[in-house]
This record gives C-alpha cells, sequence and structure tokens, in this order.
C-alpha cells in the first residue's frame, strides 16, 4: 500500500523557511534535490517540486475517490469511483516508484505540494461541508463536480509530465518518464472524459425531469431517482 | 497503547446526571498541588474542545457532522464540568490563578524539555519566562492583599521570583505572530505538545478575561488587565505554531487524540485515587469520542486515521513535576530575548524606532500594574515575595535588592 499522507513516521522530509517549521534533520534544500536529480537543461529543483504536487494531487484523488464512493447514492456512479480510485491509487504507485528512479524521495513534500494539498482538501470538504441544504441531486452533483475539477488538473499534471519528458535528454530517466506517461495519461483521459461526459447527461436529465421541479418531492423518491441515473 | 484499537465508552453512553457533574471537590489544603495543576489543565482541554467543536459546527450545515459533534460535544460539557467541579469553593480566584501559573510553568517546561523540533522548543521556553514572571507577579498580590504565602500552594515544587519582566512582554501584535510546523513532517509529540499549550494558555486568558473584574482592589484589577493582555500575546504567539493545513475533520480527530492522550498521562501520576477514576473514566470517554471522530474522517474524507496518527500514544506521559534546574538554565540564557517579527531577536538587536518601543511607551504610560504590585508589597512588608529553593537568581540583575526570601 503507496503513502497516501505522508508523515514523519513514513519518513517525510520537506523544505522550510521562517513561516514552515521543518526539524533540521528532515529539511532539504533545493541544492539537495537539485544534487539528487541531475538533468541537463532543466530546473531540476522545480522538477522536484513539480513531481511531488503531481503525487500529492494523486493521493488526495484517492482520497476524494474513496469519500465518493461511500457516499454516492447511485451503484453506477460508485462503480464508477470505486475503479477510477483504484486506477488512481496505482497512479500514486507508478509515480512513487518514478521518483525513486529519478533520485528522488516520494515522501519529499515540497511547497507546490502543500499548496495543492490546501487546493483538493478544501474542494473534497466543499462536497459535504455545505451539503445540509441540498437535495441528493445537488449533492450528487458536488461531488460529480469535484471529480470533475480534480480530473482536470490530474490531465493537465500527466499532459506536463509528458511534455517534460520530451525536454530530457536520451536515457534511463527519460524512459522512465516516458513509460510512467505511457501507462497513466490512457486512463486520466478516460476519467476526464467520463466525467465531463457523465455531468452533461445528469445535467440534461435533471432538465428534462419535471420531477426535478415538483417541490416536496419524498426522500425515498429522490433516493430511487437518483438510483435509477444512468441506467 | 494504539487507541485506535480501543472501542472506548459509546458516546451515547456518555451522559450522567446533576449529581455526577458536582463531584465533591478537593481539599485545597490537603491536595497535591500537582493534582490542582492537572484539574487546571483537563478543564483547559475540555474547554478548548468544546469551542473547537463550536466552530467546526457553524462552518458546516451537514446534519450527520452537527449531529455527532453536538453529541461528542455535550460529552466533552460532562466532562468539563466534572473536571472544574473539583476546584474548591473556598479556593479562591487569586489562589486558583496561582494554580494556572504553576501549571504554565511546570507545564511548558516539561514540554519544552521533551520537545524535538528546536523551533517549537523555542517558542515554549520564550512564553515560559513570562509565565514564570507572572507566577512571582501573582505572588505578590496574594501577599498584598491577605498576607499569605504562596508557597502553600505550590508547596515549593515550583520557584517564585521574576522571569522576564511583564512591564518588557508588551510587544507589538504583529510580533506575536510565529511561524508554525509543517503537518506532513511534524513529530507526533509536537503536535501534542502544540495542541496542549494551546488550550492551556487560552484557558489562562479566559480565566483572566473574566476575573479581573470580581476584585475591588485596583491594583488587582489592574494586574489581572495587564497579565490577560499578555496571555493573548501567548495564544496568538502558540496558536501560529499549529499548521492550518489540516482539514476540519483532522483538526477535530487531533484534538480527540490529544485527549486521548492527556487523560492517559494523568492517570499515569495522579496521587488522588478519587481523582485518578475520573481520569480513567474520562480516558474511556475520550477513546469512544475519538471513534466517532475516526468515523466521520474516513466516511467524508476517504481518510484512514492510521494515516495521520502514530500508530501507538508516546510512551512519554506528559507529567507534572519540578523543573527548577530547566527554567533557572532558560533564564540565564534568554532573559534578553525578544521579537521582530515571527524572529527571535535579544533585545539590543532591535532597532532603536521598531514598533516595540512604540508599543511599549503606549501601553506603559501612566504605570504599570505588574510593577507597581511589588512596589506596593515592597513598602508593606519591606521585601518582595520570592521562593528561590535553589539559590540566588540566575540573571544578577534579577537578585532581589534585599536579598531576603520569604
Amino acid at each position: 500500500m503507496p503513502v497516501l499522507t505522508p508523515t514523519k513516521d513514513d519518513g517525510a522530509v520537506a523544505k522550510a523557511n521562517e513561516v514552515v517549521y521543518v526539524e533540521p534533520s528532515i529539511t532539504v534544500t533545493d541544492e539537495v534535490l537539485a544534487a539528487r536529480l541531475e538533468v541537463t537543461g532543466l530546473n531540476t529543483a522545480f522538477v522536484a517540486d513539480l513531481l511531488s504536487a503531481c503525487l500529492t494531487h494523486e493521493r488526495c484523488g484517492t482520497h476524494l475517490y474513496r469519500s465518493v464512493a461511500t457516499r454516492t447514492n447511485n451503484p453506477i456512479l460508485q462503480r464508477r469511483y470505486q475503479d477510477f480510485g483504484e486506477e488512481t491509487l496505482r497512479h500514486v504507485e507508478i509515480l512513487e516508484a518514478l521518483i525513486v528512479s529519478s533520485g528522488g524521495n516520494p515522501n519529499y513534500v515540497s511547497p507546490m505540494a502543500r499548496a495543492v494539498e490546501g487546493q483538493d482538501s478544501k474542494l473534497l470538504e466543499a462536497t459535504f461541508l455545505a451539503s445540509g441544504g441540498l437535495d441528493l441531486m445537488t449533492a450528487e452533483m458536488a461531488m460529480l463536480d469535484a471529480v470533475l475539477l480534480a480530473e482536470t488538473i490530474d490531465n493537465a499534471n500527466w499532459t506536463t509530465l509528458g511534455q517534460l519528458a520530451t525536454q530530457l535528454p536520451d536515457g534511463d530517466l527519460r524512459t522512465a518518464f516516458e513509460q510512467a506517461v505511457t501507462q497513466v495519461k490512457a486512463e486520466e483521459d478516460e476519467h476526464l472524459d467520463w466525467a465531463l461526459d457523465t455531468k452533461a447527461k445528469l445535467t440534461m436529465l435533471q432538465a428534462q425531469s419535471s420531477m426535478m421541479a415538483a417541490a416536496g418531492a419524498k426522500m425515498e423518491e429522490m433516493i430511487d431517482r437518483v438510483r435509477g441515473w444512468l441506467s | 497503547m494504539n487507541p485506535l484499537d480501543q472501542k472506548g465508552m459509546p458516546v451515547a453512553d456518555q451522559f450522567r446526571n446533576w449529581s455526577d457533574l458536582n463531584p465533591e471537590p478537593y481539599d485545597k489544603r490537603e491536595v497535591d498541588p500537582y493534582t490542582r495543576t492537572r484539574v487546571i489543565l483537563m478543564n483547559g482541554i475540555e474547554v478548548e474542545s468544546i469551542m473547537f467543536s463550536h466552530e467546526f459546527h457553524r462552518h458546516t450545515d451537514n446534519l450527520e457532522i452537527r449531529q455527532k459533534l453536538a453529541m461528542s460535544r455535550r460529552a466533552d460539557q460532562v466532562q468539563q464540568k466534572v473536571v472544574n467541579n473539583l476546584n474548591p469553593g473556598d479556593q479562591t480566584p487569586l489562589e486558583t490563578t496561582i494554580g494556572y501559573e504553576q501549571v504554565a510553568v511546570d507545564l511548558t517546561a516539561w514540554l519544552a524539555r521533551h520537545e524535538p523540533d528546536p523551533m517549537i522548543k523555542q517558542a515554549l521556553d520564550f512564553a515560559l519566562l513570562e509565565d514564570f514572571d507572572h507566577l512571582y507577579r501573582y505572588a505578590n498580590l496574594y501577599e498584598l492583599l491577605g498576607g499569605k504565602d504562596a508557597t502553600e500552594l505550590t508547596q515549593q515544587l515550583t520557584e517564585i521570583m521574576p522571569g522576564r519582566p511583564t512591564v518588557v512582554e508588551h510587544r507589538h501584535p504583529m510580533d506575536d505572530v510565529r511561524g508554525h510546523y509543517n503537518t506532513n513532517t511534524v513529530d507526533p509529540l509536537t503536535r501534542l505538545h502544540v495542541m496542549t499549550i494551546v488550550a492551556g494558555e487560552q484557558q489562562t486568558m479566559n480565566y483572566y478575561m473574566n476575573h479581573s473584574p470580581e476584585f475591588m482592589e485596583p491594583i488587582a484589577r489592574g494586574l489581572y488587565t495587564e497579565i490577560a493582555m499578555i496571555e493573548e500575546q501567548h495564544v496568538t504567539h502558540y496558536g501560529s505554531l499549529l499548521d492550518p493545513l489540516d482539514s476540519w475533520l483532522k483538526q477535530l480527530v487531533f484534538h480527540e487524540y490529544n485527549e486521548v492522550y492527556l487523560y492517559w498521562s494523568m492517570l499515569q501520576q495522579e496521587t488522588d485515587r478519587r481523582i485518578k477514576g475520573i481520569w480513567e473514566l474520562h480516558l474511556d470517554m475520550e477513546i469512544g469520542q475519538l471513534q466517532v471522530a475516526c468515523d466521520l474522517l474516513r466516511r467524508f474524507e476517504g481518510v484512514e486515521p492510521a494515516e495521520i496518527l502514530p500508530k501507538e500514544l508516546p510512551d512519554t506521559p506528559v507529567t507534572f513535576e519540578p523543573n527548577k534546574q530547566y527554567v533557572r538554565e532558560v533564564l540565564a540564557n534568554q532573559i534578553e530575548l525578544r521579537t521582530d517579527g515571527v524572529d527571535y531577536v535579544p533585545l539590543e538587536e532591535l532597532p532603536k524606532d521598531h514598533r516595540y518601543f512604540g508599543y511599549q511607551a503606549t501601553v506603559n504610560d501612566g504605570g504599570t500594574p505588574t510593577e507597581l504590585v511589588i512596589e506596593q508589597n515592597r513598602a508593606k512588608v519591606q521585601r518582595e515575595f520570592r521562593d528561590q529553593t535553589e539559590g540566588d537568581h540566575p540573571v544578577v540583575d534579577l537578585r532581589d535588592p534585599a536579598d531576603t526570601k520569604a
């Protein structure tokens, strides 16, 4: 099982600055990062930070899928969320392996990764902290929107990693990047396409349904309706 | 002990009747001073838990979360009532205050001694010297108002002498904001230390905010008012140390986990059998509350609690014990430290036009109650009140001119 939330016990390391304290023994610097990943023509410390951010997004994605798979009332959406969650977990493993093969530490949490974790945790919180006033359909759509937004960033990340691979000199590192992108990108495309398509379908379904506009629809009817989406 | 492996008492079983919430208080003449400090600390821990839960409640309209928060919060209120009602009615607010400062000194010093992160240790050492000074000022007020000896409360477990003088502790608000630990790299012990000291200092701030008007004597009202403002500084200082990246539910889990750790700690060292039984019961209750928080985290954030919590509780319980030599070392080495933005700097390095001096001039204009209380007591009994069991003050300038001992 890969690490989904790096902690000190997992060997997490980070950069320190005047606002973020990190114990000296587990503090890393740009110089250390650059020394581990020597790539001509690229800002290697930045690449290390970027990989950490991409990995964090995949880790947060795993949490997101676990959460929405537990909370959805639709079995088809649930199955998709479970499947995509498992694939996302594999993407975590692939990225961890890529970072290790490039000389990095998968439990290095870069400042960019902190920014990603902040965004992703708020995205997930938005699906439930303010859900009390939402009907079931709207709550489902909020979860789907979170998936769509997360997959949009995810897709952009892997597209970027693919572009980065073309800038690397021939050799093992370039091969590792290319293989990782090849393994993952098609699934990311599928995730994003599915989220876009499903959002459109469910939006149209609700727009065309008279029941959705009827005030006072019973909870059981709404659950049945959501359960029946896409089937 | 890994609390995640324990079931604990279900929250639904944690409500008790009014009689249970109003236990017999301890005898202030017989109580172990560190039993008093444990009671004061755990009251503060429960208050923080309750106020955090209310804040969380106000940031969500998710009924399931709100209802589970309401259940655990009510149980926290039960615990808070039981713990706080252990304080006896014949223990005056000033006597309780001296207990609060004994907590502040010996808790802060113990945490600093065991703190793995040097920046967090520095934050603890810095404020330690200030709370240490407050104990001395209140002890002088205690003698001034009623001719009483504060060592009857502290039992000489904690020395009483000047720390960083309160008059120089007043800093511009922007200089009380510190950096924070990184939630991904923080040592589990550091997280618990910070959460504990934030709760403790916050309760001290609350106590002084509320008790100042209860005194008739202007010197007492002034002293509480002035020191209450330092507690505001300390809550800002320590609250800064928490990483804001943690989600609401993660913060909830960490709160419950810290309460488990602290009740377990209090249980290890309690000498009063009856009160030990309360710590034991509350530990079981907190484990039950932790399980609820963990279920919420799992369900709503897809995070397994074991991902973010250590494999077991720290093996060292938070312990109330004398820290005299440690405090003396910090006094000797850090008395001249001030802050400049997020940094600690020696006083001599602050430029003359630094905002520190402007703020000092504003608040100390017209006299300073923390200085006045010493002057008045000295005028009344021809010496100031001190309890220096380990010899002369380590800072020459802070030695008693009369070199007398209470």
